[in-house]
């Protein structure tokens, strides 16, 4: 685990120095499980910082709702930082208003498996990098990391954050492509008729609160397409058209975009599978465009960009 | 399949060169066939075709021109990338491939839309009625969607 008392100092020294207005991190929460989002606006605020497993939201969401020209400093993980790369990319932020804490992530902890094994009161829960020791009403529970990890940190391709200003702790060993590609080719390995099935499981649980929307970096639209009045685009009532047309187009709409932070899925009230829909679109940018989103500030999603390339590419 | 195959047709307003076509495109289409007229294949959004599956159609048929023959430059690349990968997704989640088709025509081409009509609504005969994403609930006569 990387030291957090270097990441308060850090966080101070921005804020005295004024070198940012406010540091996102997170700071412990209501419940043990759930460490929140926090904006520290001076350096005495930073005491609170927390940073562990369990941090679970995808702090990017925010530089968009923040006014578009203030410094900004943030503690980030590699998809994090993917996720702020790519906002540089479609001009929501300017990159030298940002101060990135650069931390090597060992994958985030599910809170769903965690109260799989321990009950539903949790008490506390101490994350050391190899295991996990969690005191709950049911009972001391020692787990090792990799069986309560994200199923989306599972096939995490880049712990590293890649162009953060300043790194704390020692770089991870990069992940292995080949897993992410394991469960798209895994879930093509079904009929269309099984594919549809579990679509069909997985959408009509919703209840389009859109909680997934919010959690999403990538979803800064003013207006949803699904909030359109005129024209209506697609149902917005919780009916069967409604909730398919959703999960397809919300993900459709992250081509090119997604980096596979699983901060939807982990936001979902009603435990809604979600990351096999962008994981496929993620894929398919990577074998046909040799697109990787957020790995540079310079280059467009494939969707952006349009070359003559192209006018072999499809067959009639 | 006692009925005919339902087909929504995107054409590109551009695409039939010919007034012959275009004028047997416009008025003679078979009535199983529904025609949506847009400026350029780039106006065609995912979610037009999302629509008219949920709503029960049982192929697409996007029509365009080729590369370099975009009356809007680069309408027809874009579209390309979008509904051609739109496609491949709707695959990953049980959507039959074959539903959707493309037609990119040459500006020289005479007569080719018909025949791709027909090819088309041959091979929808044979995979039969689309049942996948076909969610939304039918449209009432007097109701709103009427």
């Amino acid at each position: 685990m990387p030291d957090i008392e270097a990441i308060k100092t850090e966080a101070k020294r921005l804020l005295a120095e004024g070198l940012v207005e406010v540091v996102l991190a997170f700071k412990a929460g209501d419940t043990p499980l759930h460490p929140q989002p926090a904006f520290f606006r001076s350096p005495d605020e930073v005491d609170d910082l927390v940073y562990d497993g369990l941090c679970q939201n995808n702090l990017a969401t925010y530089l968009t709702r923040l006014p578009k020209e203030s410094k900004i400093g943030m503690v980030v993980r590699g998809c994090e930082n993917r996720s702020v790369n790519a906002l540089v990319v479609e001009k929501q932020k300017k990159r030298e208003n940002l101060y990135l804490i650069g931390v090597p992530c060992e994958g985030i902890l599910d809170w769903h498996k965690i109260v799989g094994k321990a009950g539903e009161t949790v008490i506390t829960v101490k994350d050391n990098g190899q295991e996990v020791m969690i005191d709950a009403r049911s009972g001391y529970h020692l787990v090792e990391r990799s069986e309560l990890l994200h199923d989306s940190c599972l096939r995490c391709i880049h712990p590293n954050p890649m162009s953060a200003d300043i790194l704390i702790g020692e770089p991870l060993t990069e992940g292995d492509p080949s897993l992410a590609r394991a469960v798209v080719e895994e879930f093509e390995s079904q009929s269309p008729g099984e594919r549809y099935a579990w679509f069909q499981s997985e959408a009509e649980r919703c209840i389009r609160c859109y909680a997934c929307r919010e959690a999403c970096p990538m979803c800064y639209c003013t207006e949803c397409f699904v909030d359109h009045l005129e024209p209506r685009w697609t149902e917005s009532g919780a009916t069967p058209a409604g909730m398919q047309g959703w999960h397809i187009v919300r993900a459709f709409h992250q081509t090119g975009r997604c980096t596979s932070c699983g901060a939807c899925e982990r936001a979902c009230p009603m435990d809604i599978k979600m990351t096999y829909l962008p994981e496929k679109l993620n894929q398919d940018m990577r074998v046909k465009y040799n697109f990787e989103v957020g790995l540079d500030v310079e280059t467009q999603p494939p969707f952006a960009t349009i070359t003559l390339d192209d006018k072999n590419r499809f067959t009639v | 399949m006692a009925e005919k195959p339902r087909i929504a047709l995107f054409q590109c307003q551009w695409c039939l060169f010919s007034p012959a076509d275009q004028d047997w495109v416009d008025n003679q289409l078979p009535k199983n066939v529904h025609l949506t007229k847009t400026p350029c294949t780039g106006r065609i959004n995912p979610l037009y075709l999302l629509n008219a599956i949920q709503g029960g159609t049982d192929g697409i048929m996007i029509s365009g021109c080729l590369p370099e023959q975009c009356h809007f430059k680069t309408g027809n690349m874009a579209a390309r990338r979008q509904l051609e990968e739109f496609n491949d997704f709707l695959d990953h989640i049980g959507y039959e491939k074959q539903r959707i088709r493309f037609v990119w025509l040459d500006l020289q081409d005479r007569g080719i839309i018909q025949k791709q009509l027909s090819t088309f609504e041959e091979e929808l005969e044979a995979l039969g009625t689309a049942s996948n994403l076909v969610t939304r609930s039918k449209a009432v006569e007097g109701g709103l969607d009427a």
